[in-house]
């Protein structure tokens, strides 16, 4: 599954990892993430992710 | 301990939240002179864009807050702070001790000296009661002009035109972006945003806004005007260093701080946008986020030291991959340039070498090979045999490898 990073911050999501501590289970595709998703770093929106090349 | 944090930016909100997780005993208290919680400032772009409803700006709901046993003070300005009586100040004579203080108390947008410049109609864009009064005033009118060509000036302009405005870019330079790009990369990025349908203008320094009571347009100095019912400035940030200077702090462009993040009185930080760190005032969030966590940590008691952060190199504007590294733009003999500009696909690569050593690179509209380059760049390679074909996509960067 591809990652995503934050370009306003530069965190990185891991679908491996996801975001547990934002109620995200291992496992989960960044399209699968809730709308109202945000940053964990930043607390920017979904909007400012973009897939890693 | 008792740690007040100044300001409720991303700095002081992340400098808590970190606080938090090492501490559970500390007590934390962030004032923030902003009457809203925590919201990331580039999602202010996103909602004048209209992409993001109001309700998505904010990063932690007040539940988080009491969760995190954190004290959040909203539209509470600190007026004054007493390193000597370990205080802060606020309007009416409140008063509030603390053992540790936080300066997280950021920058705000500035305005250069304009002739007519604070009649009505005219903005900076830095807090959301800014994105909110110009959503209100662009209401029932269309024609706006942004002063400022760089990142946040072209992001303004992005957003106003998504949102249905008639977007002017003004940019003193000869190019937009002129820190990052060269002339024909400048050339290719200004003929995309007017596909767009924002027009650039540039090289124009803007001398007098037009208008009586009410902002009507723009002259500048070569004598040319424009019509504008909305101006919006972009004209780079200033860090608050009024409390700093009267409190006794020592201060440049910003107050100095050393490796951990201590200003100039042991007790007192500063970090994020406020701060200077051995010259720089960074201005951007991966430094802010580094430094409020390095700076918990020092206030914790578990010494960590900053060491500067790596702005990234690549920037996406106006929904474009730009990659600056280096010198792009050699201003004295003895550099050699080497470009490819491929105008219907919207991507032009160039190279600047010196001795044949690499020393420079801009890639834009594309994302190929910028690992690669951002390394070459950053070790001089010396890629004389490859240095035409090595802006040819599909490049194989292995055959550098030695
Ligand atoms: C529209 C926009 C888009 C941006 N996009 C990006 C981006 O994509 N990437 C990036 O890296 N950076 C971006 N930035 C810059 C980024 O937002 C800043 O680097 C970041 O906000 C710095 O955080 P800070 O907490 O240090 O300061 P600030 O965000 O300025 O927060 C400081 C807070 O303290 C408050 N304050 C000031 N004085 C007092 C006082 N006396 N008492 C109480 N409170 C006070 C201020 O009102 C403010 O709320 C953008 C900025 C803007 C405006
Ligand atoms: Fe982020």
């Amino acid at each position: 599954m591809e990652k995503y990073e934050c370009t306003a911050c530069g965190y990185i999501y891991d679908p491996e990892t996801g975001d547990p501590a934002g109620g995200i289970a291992p496992g989960t595709a960044f399209a699968d993430l809730p709308d109202d998703w945000v940053c964990p770093q930043c607390g920017v929106g979904k909007e400012y992710f973009q897939k890693l090349s | 301990m008792r740690v007040i944090v100044l300001g409720n930016g991303l700095c002081g909100t992340i400098f808590a939240k970190t606080l938090r997780d090492i501490n559970s005993e500390i007590e934390i208290d962030i004032f923030g002179q902003e009457q809203y919680l925590y919201y990331p400032r580039p999602n202010l772009i996103e909602f004048l864009a209209g992409h993001m409803p109001y309700d998505r700006l904010f990063a932690f709901s007040e539940a988080w807050y009491s969760d995190h046993n954190i004290r959040l003070h909203l539209a509470k300005k600190v007026e004054k702070i007493d390193p000597a009586a370990k205080t802060v100040e606020f309007k009416n004579r409140g008063v509030k001790e603390y053992d540790k203080l936080l300066l997280a108390h950021g920058a705000y947008a500035g305005v250069p000296p304009i002739k007519n410049v604070s009649i009505s109609g005219v903005f900076t864009l830095r807090t959301l009661e800014d994105a909110l009064n110009i959503q209100v005033y662009l209401k029932d009118r269309k024609k706006v002009a942004v002063i400022g060509g760089g990142l946040l000036g072209l992001e303004i302009a992005r957003a106003l035109n998504a949102g249905g405005a008639e977007v002017a870019v003004i940019e003193f330079f000869p190019r937009l972006l002129p820190r990052q790009l060269d002339a024909r990369a400048a050339t290719l990025l200004k003929q995309q945003i007017e596909n767009m349908g924002i027009q650039g203008l540039l090289g124009k320094t803007t001398e007098e806004i037009l208008g009586e009571g009410e902002a009507t347009g723009l002259r500048f100095k070569d004598g040319g005007e424009i019509a504008a019912e909305m101006i919006v400035v972009a004209a780079g940030v200033r860090p608050y260093l009024d409390l700093a200077q009267a409190a006794g702090l020592e201060t440049d462009r910003g107050v100095i701080v050393n490796a951990h993040l201590q200003t100039s009185h042991p007790d007192i930080y500063a970090a994020g946008d406020v701060s200077e760190h051995k010259g720089r005032v960074y201005g951007i969030i991966p430094a802010s986020f580094q430094q409020a966590k390095n700076a918990a940590y020092n206030i914790s008691g578990q010494l960590q030291e900053y060491e500067g952060t790596v702005p990234s190199n690549t920037l996406k504007v106006m929904g474009v991959h730009v990659t600056s590294l280096g010198l792009v733009n050699p201003e004295e003999e003895g550099y050699e340039e080497i470009f490819k500009l491929d105008e219907a696909q919207g991507c032009f690569k160039k190279v600047v070498l010196q001795n044949g050593a690499l020393v420079g690179a801009i890639w834009m509209g594309t994302k190929e090979g910028i690992n690669e380059i951002n390394r070459l760049v950053a070790q001089n390679a010396k890629i004389g045999d490859h240095k035409t074909d090595i802006l040819e996509d599909g490049f194989d960067f292995s055959q550098l490898k030695k």
